[in-house]
């Protein structure tokens, strides 16, 4: 029954804090922490005049899907003193840990829920993605860590509220496609309401195509010609993608607010979502008909009387 | 067909004259507030207003005032042109540029001081004050932080900001009272501000001590006698013969003589004399007199640094700072008295500052909105602030990124989350920075001729002059620095330890030197004592009191220490010996007794000065019972006395009553942010063991700060790396 | 002093306007729901809550009204009399067609047994016990979606909900457009109105009967027998 929408946020929820804290509990991270938990350890790199973060939020790692492990379980070699080696630059070795299947495993046998994505699946959407298709500079070496901080990464988490995973999600987005802040930005002018909907919907609700591979979302992110530009996709019967978006939205408040409060406070509703073209024709059509039969009704009565009252007198 | 009814009056008789009566009370009322309130208000303070009139405010000929735009003209072309080919290396050939420049169409068009024009258009022929300057000017646009667009009356706004009425009594303040609550923030408001700020640096307010005129006798004038101008006036832009005390009243306003008497070109005039600044005395008082040529209005153009540094110098690099422009003009006649001893000593200016020489204007970072001139959220002092919620900080500009070049840029950066910017980029402050000020032992001032309060200790040196604290941007009302430790640490403790206590081996020694030669002039003084009381102030209260005090710090100010997030900033830290008056004295001071500034120069006899002082109707009246009920015992509150204000006047048959001299029971401490120096300290200044950083102080753990104060320590990462394969 | 029948105890006619409130104000912010943006038109977000609110109150009246059918004698105002029932239709059709209009007499008379004529109580019989169910749950089905199955014969169960939902409020919608007309065609123009309101069915004295003296004829006792 539950439809577990997993969101790649930040919720923290107390009962991923209670299976951390019942897990094995990191070794002490203070050493790197030292430096790596300033909040502002970050410079603007001169060539790509990019903000390069350095900083760990220790309390965002400690909750992360890796927050049980130690630094050096991934950052292996060349960390011994300040400044750190230029060998320290290697790339990690992400695969070594996920495998599809021997993860899996691990985590049955852990009773935690089932992975919903698949890493191979993810690979091929990837590659069919514009992140990965485009010759654009800006599009250059990215890869799974461009959007996915493996410090702060978590599985959204249902009790988290929806502005927040909706912001949170988009943030993501947003701290490369800055631009889109920008008032008078005009690729999205065609959009009603444009900040109303960014508050309450995903970018990727439109900028993905709608998975066929049972994973909620896809990874493949479509180019901007290739997203959708039509308000029928959500604004109309068609289900699926309506569907996607009203049942986490609903199912969020529920866990959120509790059974009664969702009834009356449910913030679930989408404009249009009831909408149907040849019911509402149907539905209005009779309507007016039956008042216009009313209004003839009325007015037969009314000369009737007349006639009474006159012969009457 | 019926009887016409009678035509009913729309009020009976009786109605009809009830209204009579209470619009006629209410004309009275009207009539009385304009008539009688002022000159009744003004004989209670003991306030003068009359018409104010300049003698530099003259008439000039068309033709004479063709040759003063001509001149001006000149001025302004030959400046500028002279700045375009400064680089140039030969002195004939920038002769040469220099007037090709000067007489160029486009650069005399864009060069000329505007209001040449406008005033020749205007027929304008002589300077007279706000008058002048509202007959164009009477409304001002403003623009607002969030963009909105207001238009206002420019001489309210001007009235009502706090460089004329440095006062306040709105909320906003970043001020709490060491009964714990945010000045003004509750339903009780009183006006506080530097109006009745008690402070030792000047060692008057004000109301006492807004103008005064003093006999000098300097030695190498063999007796001869020269006045000299003193007073808060000299910077302040009222020019009326008091400070604004209208405003501190929940009725009246300033009198229009006195708004007449705002001084608009000192901050809005290329060409300002500050000769023109002193202090003269006409059949109704003492006024400051100020520029009001027309040579100076035609001058009129954008505000730049130099406007704003006539008066702001003064509390920053000092009058004695070697590039304040208005202290190489003291006065055509009654030159200014000099300040010898910086108040902050750090200096705005190309020499020493970095924004400065990089052309920054003071209105590029205090941004403002009409009149109104922000100065930041954070603020220690209870001074003023007309635009609390606007802010004014290095980041604005610089983000939190400001380290680009360096190596170590990242960790530099880094450092901003525990560091503000002025704590390595201000790494020395002026010498003559005061530290500590005596002024109830007076010195002779040979050169000058006066009697001047004592600096036992000035230094402009870390750790002596200035020192760090942890800083939230909260203050109390006697400018001590809030903030903690981000871990709350109840160890951080500076109104107990930092601000209390001089413990530098040189700094003692010092004072103790200084206490030996003011001993020869006042034998009556205890060497040794003096020094105690210097150096620890605290050592001046009961035990009672002193328990009280730690109290009150962990009930009232421990929570406000701990609001937000702290970091270390570097304050300038000062304290004064003053006569304090005991009857009204708590944990963290008694009230301060203002001196009366022409006596205590001339005579140096300071009792004397604050019984002259005292004699001040304002002064009186503060100590009677409207004025208690009205402010003083609300402001005693936020003093940390919490019985109220005892209105019992300490000057009685001509005697001092429970007056004592006192250092105040902590120092002071002032924010600095300007001499701002483009290259930081280096990591060793702090990471070593004779780093400049006290961290059990700030409130680190033993074993921390030995590990701060370790830079191998530090860049070794402890954990063996080693590959799990 | 008023004459006629006591035909509507006080929990009904509380019943009977806290139901029509509810009505009006779930017209209003459902309209404002599925037509969302227009100016003339509730706040979206007002009209969320007020319609959540407004149909949970209105679940409750409908119990209360169920229940009260089930406790009280009202319940024999329902109770459909099946034979002569095509006859009675068609008197009831012909008169409101053509016998209205020619100031026929009204077929049907009102007595303590049975207030309602066969075609008012045939059609609030489908209200009350077929479409306000419906309508209820499709509501109630709406606020906890979560807990319906993903799809409803290969469609979207949400959207299959919706359409229940809004088909039936479309239904219900122009029933109370006729109700709200039907009930002008009593002995005046509101004494239906007002009976509704006061409790009592007027029963006015055959003189003063302006339009209907064809039925002064036939005396209300025997009008009831009849019926």
């Amino acid at each position: 029954m539950m439809l577990a929408l997993f969101l790649f946020t930040t919720p923290i929820t107390a009962v991923t804090n209670q299976a951390h804290s019942a897990m094995k509990p990191p070794e002490d991270h203070r050493a790197c922490l030292r430096c790596h938990a300033m909040k502002t350890l970050a410079y603007r790199d001169p060539l790509s005049k990019k903000i390069i973060t350095l900083v760990i939020d220790p309390s965002g790692f400690e909750h992360s899907v890796h927050g049980q492990l130690n630094c050096r379980e991934c950052h292996e070699q060349h960390y011994q003193r300040y400044p750190h080696s230029e060998r320290a630059r290697a790339p990690l070795h992400c695969v070594k840990c996920h495998e599809d299947g021997k993860k899996q495993a691990q985590h049955q046998s852990n009773h935690q829920p089932p992975r919903q994505y698949q890493f191979t699946t993810i690979e091929q959407e990837f590659k069919r993605s514009v992140h990965a298709t485009s010759d654009e500079p800006d599009a250059q070496d990215f890869n799974c860590h461009s959007c996915h901080n493996p410090h702060q990464f978590q599985r959204s988490q249902i009790g988290k509220p929806l502005a927040q995973v909706v912001r949170d999600d988009n943030a993501i987005c947003l701290s490369c496609h800055e631009q889109r802040f920008d008032s008078l930005e005009t690729t999205h002018a065609w959009l009603p309401r444009r900040d109303k909907h960014w508050q309450a919907v995903r970018c990727l609700e439109c900028h993905t195509p709608l998975s066929t591979t049972g994973q909620p979302v896809s990874h493949q992110i479509l180019a901007a010609a290739d997203s959708k530009v039509d308000c029928v996709n959500c604004h109309s019967q068609d289900a699926q993608l309506l569907t996607r978006l009203y049942q986490y939205r609903s199912q969020e408040d529920v866990a959120r607010t509790g059974f009664i409060a969702k009834a009356v406070f449910n913030d679930a509703y989408i404009i249009g979502m009831s909408r149907s073209p040849i019911i509402d024709f149907i539905g209005l059509l009779m309507i007016a008909l039956t008042a216009l039969v009313l209004i003839g009704h009325g007015w037969g009565r009314y000369r009737a009387a007349q006639q009474l009252s006159r012969g009457s007198q | 067909m019926n009887d016409p009814a009678p035509v009913k009056p729309l009020l009976s008789h009786l109605a009809q004259r009830r209204l009579l009566i209470i619009s006629g009370i209410l004309l009275i009322v009207f009539i009385a507030y304009r008539l009688f309130y002022p000159p009744l208000f003004d004989a209670y303070v003991g306030k003068t207003n009359a018409p104010l009139t300049y003698a530099n405010s003259q008439t000039v000929t068309p033709q004479a005032f063709e040759l003063l735009a001509r001149d001006l003209s000149h001025q302004a072309r030959y400046q500028k042109a002279a700045a375009i080919v400064a680089t140039d290396q030969d002195p004939f050939a920038r002769q040469v540029k220099i007037e090709m420049l000067m007489n160029t169409a486009s650069f005399v068009r864009d060069t000329e001081p505007t209001h040449i024009k406008y005033f020749r258009q205007a027929g304008i022929r002589r300077y007279d004050g706000p008058k002048t300057c509202l007959g164009c000017h009477a409304t001002l646009q403003v623009t607002h932080s969030d963009g909105r667009i207001e238009t206002v009356n420019t001489l309210d706004d001007i009235v009502n900001s706090v460089h004329f009425k440095f006062q306040s009594t709105s909320s906003g303040f970043s001020t709490y009272g060491y009964d714990g609550r945010a000045v003004n923030s509750g339903q009780r408001r009183i006006p506080v501000g530097k109006i009745d700020r008690a402070c030792g640096i000047p060692g008057s307010f004000t109301w006492t001590g807004w103008a005064a005129l003093v006999k000098s006798r300097p030695d190498n004038a063999q007796g001869a006698i020269e006045i000299r101008s003193e007073g808060c006036g000299q910077c302040h832009i009222g020019g009326n013969y008091q400070p604004a005390t209208e405003k501190m009243m929940p009725i009246g306003d300033v009198p229009n003589e006195a708004k007449a008497g705002l001084d608009c070109l000192i901050c809005h005039a290329a060409n300002y004399d500050m000769n023109q600044r002193y202090v003269i005395q006409d059949e109704y008082g003492l006024r400051w007199n100020q520029d009001r040529s027309l040579q100076a209005a035609l001058s009129v153009a954008p505000v730049t640094n130099d406007n704003c540094l006539r008066c702001h110098q003064h509390n920053m690099g000092g009058d004695a700072y070697i590039h304040n422009q208005a202290a190489q003009n003291l006065g055509e006649k009654h030159r200014r008295l000099l300040h010898h001893g910086a108040k902050r000593g750090n200096p705005f200016s190309p020499e020493d500052d970095r924004h400065a020489t990089a052309g920054i204007q003071c209105t590029d970072c205090h941004i403002p909105e009409g009149h109104k001139i922000p100065r930041g959220r954070l603020g220690v002092d209870l001074v003023a602030n007309d635009l609390p919620n606007k802010e004014v900080s290095c980041e604005q500009c610089h983000s939190q990124l400001p380290h680009n070049h360096s190596k170590d840029k990242a960790l530099l950066n880094g450092h901003i989350t525990r560091l503000a910017c002025e704590t390595c980029h201000i790494k020395q402050l002026e010498e003559n920075n005061v530290v500590l000020r005596d002024w109830v032992h007076p010195t002779w001032n040979a050169e000058e001729g006066v009697f001047q309060p004592t600096d036992v200790y000035r230094s402009g040196a870390v750790g002596t002059g200035f020192t760090f604290l942890w800083f939230n941007g909260n203050g109390t009302f006697l400018a001590n620095a809030l903030g903690n430790h981000p871990n709350h640490n109840l160890n951080y403790n500076p109104l107990m330890q930092q601000m209390v206590r001089i413990d530098d081996a040189g700094a003692i020694a010092a004072i103790r030197a200084k206490a030996q030669e003011l001993k020869r002039q006042y034998p009556e003084i205890d060497v040794e004592q003096y020094v105690r009381t210097a150096t620890d102030p605290l050592s001046q209260l009961s035990p009672e009191l002193l328990a009280k005090r730690q109290a009150m710090i962990e009930a009232n100010l421990r929570s406000v220490m701990n609001q937000g997030e702290s970091r270390i900033y570097p304050f300038k830290l000062f304290n004064a010996m003053m006569y304090e008056d005991m009857g009204n004295q708590g944990p963290f001071g008694a009230m301060i007794l203002p001196f009366d500034y022409a006596s205590y120069y001339e005579t140096g006899d300071p009792k004397a000065a604050v019984k002259k002082a005292l004699q001040d109707p304002i002064v009186q009246r503060m100590y009677q019972l409207p004025f208690k009920l009205y402010m003083m015992d609300e402001f005693m509150a936020y003093f940390g006395v919490m019985d109220g204000w005892q209105p019992n006047y300490p000057l009685v048959n001509g005697e001092l009553k429970r007056v004592e001299a006192h250092w105040m029971r902590q120092m002071g401490t002032l924010m600095v942010n300007h001499g701002i120096q483009g290259r930081g300290r280096e990591c060793k200044d702090c990471h070593a063991l004779n780093g400049i950083m006290n961290y059990e102080a700030l409130g680190y753990s033993p074993e921390r700060a030995a590990e701060l104060r370790d830079l191998d320590v530090l860049t070794q990462v402890e954990l063996p790396f080693v590959d799990r394969k | 002093m008023m004459t006629g029948l006591y035909l509507y105890a006080r929990w009904l006619r509380v019943w009977h306007w806290l139901n029509a409130l509810l009505f009006m104000v779930l017209i209003v912010s459902g309209v404002s729901m599925h037509f969302g943006g227009s100016a003339l038109l509730m706040p979206f977000n007002t009209a969320v809550t007020v319609h959540n609110t407004a149909g949970i109150l209105l679940s409750v009246t409908w119990l209360g009204f169920m229940i009260g059918n089930a406790v009280t004698t009202n319940k024999r105002h329902y109770r459909v009399t099946w034979r002569g029932l095509p006859q009675r239709l068609f008197a009831q059709m012909r008169y409101y067609g053509y016998g209205i209009f020619h100031n026929a007499p009204h077929p049907f008379h009102v007595t303590a047994d049975m207030k309602l004529n066969t075609l008012q109580q045939l059609s609030y019989l489908g209200v009350m016990y077929g479409l306000m169910p419906i309508l209820v749950m499709s509501g109630w089905a709406f606020l906890f979606s979560t807990f319906l199955p993903d799809t409803l014969f290969g469609i979207g169960s949400v959207w299959f909900v919706a359409m229940i939902h809004l088909t039936v409020a479309y239904g219900l919608a122009l029933f109370l457009l006729v109700h709200s007309y039907i009930i002008t065609t009593g002995d005046t123009l509101t004494s239906n109105l007002r009976a509704m309101i006061t409790g009592w069915h007027p029963f006015t004295p055959p003189l003063e009967r302006s339009f209907d003296h064809a039925a002064e004829t036939i005396p209300p006792k025997t009008a009831d027998q009849r019926s």
